[in-house]
């Protein structure tokens, strides 16, 4: 394309997003459709890939075509395999993509859409994109290296402790919030929690198919399961109307919630290939799927958004969870944005399947741009919905009240007009008894998306059955982050008893298995229990700090970005190719906006006088009204938490810090441990 | 995928090569040279899609084992199969 063709054309798609971005945030006091909010994400996430990226890609890293990377070093066809760019991406980005950017943008949209958008957009780009990409790259750099290891050896032993912590809190925080999130759109609905348990019996017979009769075929086994989980939908929906067995898989949270502490505990110790294996690619499957038939149905039903560009919530009383804007709706949406979880995906299995450093800018950047993309789908989903509704669904009883007509009341008081009515016929058109208080996020974005779905395919007649496909789809892939992550944690807690006491840290002796699964089912269970005990949803408490822990997640990434990138500016490599010292600002300036973000929101959740946001305020006043000394406990627990995590993460800045000007001032010498240079074979096979 | 592909091909000589001549938008020489990068387009996307999935759904892992332990596919090779990739699968986190 001629050069002046090709600055046109950019000009035109800057020109496109500012009007865009304009447009949503502009318009005041009438509907504006949602592809306002589609073309102003796809044409920021143009321009920032082609020229933000370029250049961190030429000036900050300076990617070496010629440069071997660990996958194709240190080949061994098991876990470094060169692998074709597209493959890694679909790879990373089927790791990356959780609940997390469906939920998190369901929850802001109480500040009304503009917020969260302009957060998912802006926080992509300048924040998370970068983020992930340099993680990668610098992984690629050390031979795969995670970031704990590349936090100890590039920062110091306590970055590494402080990062190992924080990896293991969030993993624990993550259980509990997505399973709270599980119990909240199952209970109450036996056609929900029928057509859940039915994917456990499909996984099993998924695993026998795969292993006996069909080795390794598993596209091929994870579509007859896909199919057999839409015939449990349909099944469910005669369950539901059958009371006999409505009543057998009528489940209250409690109920649910230790059913789902049992799993979590079964599947962290039993062996995974009979129910786990094909549970995760049945989950991946539906996942891919459903985001992309989602991404169609926006397309093109071209719905309008109800939901106010900003509500009178931005004051900090919205019933969803309590806080302003500032710093809650920026922890509220972490994935979609910016989510420290990436760094470990980035720094895991990613690094050793990629084939070329500069392929990283593809995985890395272009895999965060297209989760942000589904954050802004979540937040549309949420947004289709009238604000009454809306609030119906996510507003805690203790708020509302427990009698739909209380709560519609109360909710049309705010300005959001709803008729307990109107609840009842949506909630009959789901095929639900009611979808008041279904605190959570996950029900809210189903209700979303089946209004999406049903005015694209098969009309109000099967609005029920997409509703309990959506619900379907987000409870599957949410156990298995369940299972998969008390796994996880079962590792990283044997790892570290190994160095207490050596038999300890075998993965295969049975009662350290126990052990060490026990005690992360019970760490993740105590939080899921605390949240179905709180008369404010448990969202409330237990999604701030998801967030925070998210965050200071990739605080601690961005510690490391950062000070790798000193080191690299300040090293005398003769004929090596070092950036600027002030291009520093490129982690920077999102490492300083995430330690404001993080450390407000810890001191609001710590020490702030309003009980619905601070911990031991809400302790005290429990305390001076003689409360339930559990509950007392909890926020006390909480506030615990926050505080140890946000201490952690000062000593790494700290010690960040430090390293830092010791290197600039040139009383350290500037060594980064990067693995020697050997020149790529095969970049010169295919440059030959 | 090799029939998946020839599907394409056809669809492509039957369907898009008379429209685009008869919509004037190519000449008829040009055609053929237009459809067969269309063709090679979509064989290619379809290739890369093939081998998405492949990977996510550790197909290409189990391609992989099977070359380097110089095993034919069974039941057998697939537990075995499993069991090593137990421990690296059970110690991927799945994001949030």
């Amino acid at each position: 394309m001629p050069k002046i063709a090709r600055y046109l054309l950019w000009i035109a798609v800057s020109l496109l997003g500012a009007f865009a971005l304009a447009t949503i945030a502009l318009h005041r006091g009438e509907q504006i459709n949602a592809l306002w909010l589609v073309v102003a994400a796809v044409s920021t996430y143009a321009v920032g890939y082609r020229f933000y990226s370029s250049f961190i890609s030429a000036k900050l890293l300076a990617l070496d075509p010629l440069r071997a990377t660990p996958a194709e070093r240190l080949d061994n066809g098991r876990d470094f395999v060169p692998t074709n760019k597209w493959v890694v991406f679909g790879h990373h980005f089927a790791a990356i993509a959780g609940p997390g950017p469906l939920v998190g943008p369901v929850l802001a949209a109480q500040f009304g859409y503009l917020p969260g958008t302009l957060w998912i957009i802006a926080g992509a780009v300048l924040g998370g994109c970068v983020q992930d990409f340099i993680i990668l790259l610098f992984s690629v750099r050390r031979d795969g290296k995670s970031l704990t290891e590349m936090a100890k050896s590039e920062i110091s032993r306590v970055g590494g402790l402080v990062a190992y912590v924080a990896v293991l809190s969030i993993i624990v925080i993550l259980l509990a919030v997505t399973a709270l999130i599980v119990v909240n759109a199952l209970k109450s609905s036996p056609w929900g929690a029928f057509t859940i348990a039915m994917t456990m019996p499909i996984a099993v017979l998924m695993g026998l198919y795969l292993r006996r009769i069909r080795p390794g075929k598993v596209l091929e086994t994870s579509l007859l399961g896909f199919v057999l989980v839409v015939a449990a939908i349909f099944g469910g929906q005669w369950v539901s109307q059958t009371p006999s067995w409505a009543a057998v898989f009528t489940l209250t949270a409690p109920t649910l919630a230790i059913l789902i502490i049992l799993y979590g505990f079964a599947a962290s110790a039993l062996p995974v290939w009979l129910l786990l294996a094909p549970r995760d690619y049945l989950s991946t499957f539906v996942k891919l799927g459903t985001i992309s038939l989602l991404a169609l149905g926006i397309v093109a039903l071209r719905p309008s958004l109800h939901m106010p560009p900003l509500t009178r919530f931005a004051d900090g009383t919205g019933p969803v969870f309590a806080g302003k804007i500032f710093p809650f709706a920026f922890i509220t949406i972490a994935c979609g944005a910016i989510s420290g979880f990436h760094s470990l995906i980035s720094s895991g299995t990613t690094p050793k399947l990629i084939r070329h450093e500069t392929e990283t800018r593809i995985v890395g950047y272009g895999g965060m741009l297209a989760e942000s993309l589904v954050a802004i789908m979540a937040m549309i989903a949420a947004s289709v919905l009238q604000p009454g509704v809306y609030f119906a669904i996510n507003s805690p009883a203790g708020i509302v009240g427990q009698a739909p007509e209380a709560a519609a009341t109360t909710i049309s008081s705010w300005g959001f007009p709803l008729a307990a009515t109107q609840m009842a016929t949506l909630a009959h058109a789901v095929g639900e008894q009611t979808l008041f208080n279904r605190t959570g996020g996950a029900p809210a974005f189903a209700v979303g998306m089946a209004q999406i779905f049903s005015n694209t395919l098969g009309g109000e007649a099967v609005m029920a059955l997409w509703y309990h496909f959506a619900i379907m789809f987000e409870a599957l892939f949410i156990l298995t982050i369940l299972d998969a992550g008390t796994r996880v944690g079962r590792f990283m807690l044997q790892d570290a008893l190994g160095h207490i006491w050596k038999p300890l840290g075998r993965t295969s002796w049975y009662p350290s298995i126990f052990l060490t699964s026990a005690v992360i089912v019970a760490a993740w269970g105590n939080f899921l229990w605390q949240g179905i005990k709180d008369p404010l949803g448990g969202i409330n408490s237990l999604w701030p700090l998801f967030g925070i822990c998210n965050q200071l997640l990739a605080t601690v990434a961005l510690c490391v970005a950062t000070t790798i990138i000193v080191k690299m500016a300040c090293a005398k490599t003769v004929g090596a190719k070092t950036p600027r010292l002030s291009y520093v600002f490129v982690t920077l300036i999102p490492l300083c906006w995430l330690v404001a973000v993080t450390f407000t929101a810890s001191w609001h959740k710590i020490l702030d006088p309003n009980p619905r946001i601070g911990f031991l305020t809400h302790a005290r006043q429990l305390a001076a009204a003689g409360g339930n000394p559990r509950l007392i406990f909890n926020d006390r627990l909480d506030a615990a938490v926050t505080g140890v995590l946000v201490v952690m993460v000062a000593m790494i800045l700290i010690e960040s810090s430090l390293e830092c000007m010791r290197v600039i001032s040139g009383s350290k010498p500037a060594v980064t441990k990067e693995a020697p240079f050997v020149m790529t074979k095969l970049a010169v096979e295919e440059h030959a | 995928m090799k029939s998946r592909l020839c599907g394409a091909d056809t669809l492509v000589r039957e369907k898009l090569e008379p429209r685009l001549v008869k919509a004037g938008l190519v000449k008829a020489g040009l055609a053929e040279a237009k459809a067969s990068a269309i063709l090679t387009a979509i064989h290619r996307s379809l290739t890369v899609l093939v081998e998405v999935l492949r990977e996510i759904f550790d197909e290409s892992a189990y391609q992989r084992f099977l070359d380097r332990s110089q095993l034919q596919s069974s039941p057998n090779a697939y537990a075995i199969f499993l069991k090593e990739n137990e421990q690296a699968k059970s110690r991927r986190p799945r994001c949030c």
